[in-house]
Parts: C-alpha cells; sequence; structure tokens
C-alpha cells in the first residue's frame, strides 16, 4: 500500500514537468494529455524498477521505461498522424539526469580553480557518467520500436 | 487519387525545380525546428516521391541541408542554409501532416506550397510556459525530497528564469548568453532565498532552479541521430548541448560567487 501511494506521488510529479518542457517545445495543445501521460508512466515505471522488490540499477530501468513510453507513442502517433517523438521527447523529460549533468560540470570547474582532489573527481566522473549512461538509455529506448518493429517502413 | 495521377506524368524541367524548392523547403523547415535527421530525410524522400520524381538524395550537415531530385534522367540539386529557429514541435507536425495529405491525395504540387508557406510559428502564451516551468521544477525539487518551503523557493526562481530566457529571445542573443543569464537569475534568487533563511534547503533549491536550462531535447536528439547512422548531425547536436550546458555552468558559477553561497558543493 505505501508504495502504491509512492507510486501515485511520483507520477503525479512527474507529469508536470513533461506538461511544463511540452509547453517550450511547443508541443500542439492537443497533444499535451499525451505528454502528460507519458511521463507519469515512464517515471512511474522507472520508480517500481529502480524500487525494494525489482531494484534494477537505474539505466536499465531508464532503457525499459523509455521504450514502454515510445511503444506506446507509436500507437498514438498513428491516430493524431504527427511523428512520435513530437510528444515523447517531453515525456522522457522528467527522466533526464539534470543535476548528475550539472554536478559533472561544476565539478570539472572546481577541479581546475582549486586543483585536483578525490573527493572532486570522484564527483565529476561518477555524475558524468550517470547522465552520461542514462541519456544514452533514454535516446536508445525510444528508438526500440524502430529498431525491433519498424525497420524498413515509416512508424507514421 | 491525385498522387496517382501526378506519377504518371513525367515532370518537364520547371516542374522539376519546383518538387526540389518544396522539397528542401520541408527539409529546412523540419531541422529548423528541432526535427531529427532520419525524420527530415524520410519526409523530404516521401514528398519529392509523392510529387513525381523518381527519387530524393539528402545530405544534411549541421547548418546546412542539400536535396537533390532525379526526374527522367535529369538531376536538380539545391542547398539552403540552415539557421536554428528553437524547438518547434508545432511546426514539425504542419510538416509531417503536408505529407500525409498529400500522399492520401487531398492536395496536389500548389496545395503543399501553399500549405508549407501558410505555417505558422504557433507559440503557447508567454505567461503560461513562465508558469508551467516554475511549476515544473518545483516539481524536480519535489521528487528530490524537497519540502514545500524549498518548492516554493524553486518556483519563483526558474518562473524568473524563464521569463528572462523570453526577455532574451527577441533582442536576437547568441542562445549561450542567454542561457548564462538565465543560469544566473536563477541561482540569485534561490541563493537570496538561502540567505535570507526563508527555510529552502540549499542545495536542492540551488539545483532544482536551473533545470529549466537542462538542454534534454538536443542531447536526446544528438544521441537517437547517431543510433541511427547520423554521426555528423548527432555530434554537432550533442557539442552544442554541451556547450549550453556550460554556459549554464558558468552563470551558476558567477551567482554562487555573488551572494557567496557555495550551496552545489
Amino acid at each position: 500500500m505505501n508504495l502504491l501511494l509512492a507510486l501515485a506521488q511520483d507520477m503525479a510529479l512527474a507529469s508536470v514537468p513533461a506538461v511544463g518542457f511540452a509547453l517550450v517545445f511547443n508541443v500542439p495543445s492537443r497533444m499535451l494529455g499525451y505528454c502528460a501521460m507519458g511521463g507519469a508512466v515512464g517515471h512511474g515505471l522507472r520508480f517500481l524498477l529502480v524500487s525494494e522488490p525489482v531494484r534494477m540499477p537505474i539505466e536499465w530501468a531508464t532503457l525499459l521505461a523509455a521504450a514502454v513510453v515510445s511503444l506506446i507513442g507509436v500507437q498514438l502517433a498513428r491516430r493524431l498522424r504527427a511523428h512520435p517523438k513530437v510528444f515523447t521527447v517531453a515525456a522522457m523529460i522528467p527522466m533526464v539526469p539534470g543535476v548528475p549533468f550539472f554536478s559533472a560540470l561544476l565539478a570539472i570547474v572546481e577541479i581546475n580553480r582549486e586543483g585536483l582532489t578525490d573527493a572532486l573527481l570522484q564527483t565529476a566522473i561518477n555524475s558524468g557518467l550517470r547522465a552520461l549512461f542514462i541519456i544514452g538509455a533514454l535516446a536508445v529506448g525510444l528508438a526500440i520500436p524502430g529498431l525491433l518493429f519498424y525497420r524498413r517502413r515509416p512508424v507514421v | 487519387m491525385l498522387s496517382a495521377v501526378v506519377k504518371q506524368v513525367t515532370l518537364d524541367e520547371p516542374g522539376q525545380r519546383e518538387v526540389t524548392r518544396l522539397c528542401v523547403q520541408a527539409a529546412l523547415t523540419l531541422l529548423q525546428h528541432g526535427a531529427e535527421s532520419a525524420l527530415v530525410e524520410s519526409v523530404a524522400r516521401r514528398l519529392g516521391v509523392a510529387l513525381g520524381v523518381e527519387s530524393v538524395e539528402v545530405a544534411i550537415m549541421a547548418n546546412a541541408v542539400t536535396v537533390t531530385t532525379l526526374s527522367g534522367g535529369q538531376c536538380v540539386t539545391t542547398v539552403r542554409r540552415n539557421e536554428d529557429r528553437g524547438i518547434n514541435m508545432h511546426v514539425v507536425t504542419e510538416v509531417q501532416r503536408t505529407m500525409l495529405d498529400l500522399e492520401d491525395g487531398r492536395l496536389d504540387r500548389a496545395g503543399v506550397a501553399e500549405r508549407l508557406g501558410a505555417i505558422r510559428h504557433f507559440r503557447h502564451p508567454r505567461w503560461l510556459v513562465a508558469l508551467g516551468i516554475g511549476l515544473s521544477c518545483a516539481c524536480f525539487a519535489a521528487l528530490q525530497k524537497g519540502d514545500l518551503r524549498t518548492c516554493a523557493v524553486v518556483f519563483v526562481a526558474s518562473m524568473l528564469a524563464m521569463v528572462v530566457r523570453q526577455l532574451f529571445a527577441p533582442l536576437h542573443f547568441n542562445p549561450l548568453v542567454t542561457f548564462f543569464a538565465a543560469a544566473f537569475v536563477a541561482t540569485s534568487v534561490a541563493a537570496a532565498a538561502v540567505l535570507l533563511e526563508l527555510g529552502a534547503t540549499a542545495k536542492i533549491a540551488m539545483a532544482s532552479s536551473v533545470l529549466l536550462l537542462v538542454p534534454g531535447f538536443p542531447l536526446i536528439n544528438g544521441v537517437s541521430d547517431m543510433v541511427k547512422g547520423y554521426i555528423n548531425t548527432g555530434i554537432s547536436r550533442l557539442v552544442f548541448a554541451l556547450m549550453l550546458a556550460t554556459a549554464t555552468c558558468g552563470g551558476i558559477l558567477l551567482g554562487m560567487a555573488v551572494w557567496n553561497t557555495w550551496g552545489w558543493s
């Protein structure tokens, strides 16, 4: 029950940034709902996969979550007569590792300013690699339908 | 079907020229508004074939696009320079629907020219975008277990940063300058809240309020392009995303130095 409550909260919180960034990307108004849904499903699924019973590494969880959102997006894209990326990229935004990305860059700047220390090097490499692999997982996950099912024909 | 009728007639030279121009216009419009390379290429090809040429070849570079059409043993090639116009999924959808309508026979060549020329740069209202971004970053803070006060500080900081971006946009600054300024404003508001002891957690407040500046779209598009074999455009997208992030870091550092509040470390 506790897990379900945490999941509901996670999904609700993730749907807001998906729509917020969809507004910046000028996604057409009638697709904003799908962005919210995609954001909630993706982030929620990743939350489930990394928490207690499954405990999957976050990169693999991200890959699976992105692939599921992308598969749903492909089905919707036909109906909406629009490329799935139009609304699935906005749905990925809540999963983009912004904090590790900036942490790594700031640590590199800090190394330049104060000299190399073990702590700074650790932050730079750990955060940087985490950001790199999660972003890779997001992009590859979104490409999964094209890689597996739509190899020689267009989605829309 | 209209497109079937068009296909039976071999195009004359002026006709082929016009088709080439329409293909490059569609490709350029997509590229300028944040479509990935695979989509740019496939839309230009399908548009050309549906308009009656035998084949369309597309070469995409970081700041130009080249289209060649083949028809009746004749080639027509044209190049257009690409200037980034900012991500606009509405425009991408309109170009794609024009192509789909042509394939379904609801449009002819003149109709395509008219539709492509009539695409307007739809934008959501500014206040709504700023509000949405404020709420988004507040939710990011909540996802990092920030309390209500922290979220409120992040809401104000990121909303103001978005307003800065909107104010800079019509002045045609380089995006690097815009991102630097927005990061400085967001960090300053968060730092001020920490200094005034408004009850915000420094690390979460400062980190979440700049998340509107993470170049998520170019990062995902860049990796996507490279996965699909467009290594060149992928690299240029990723390098540009990295430069935007570095400019953002500069703004964060300036903000932290001015207020002497080192929330990130």
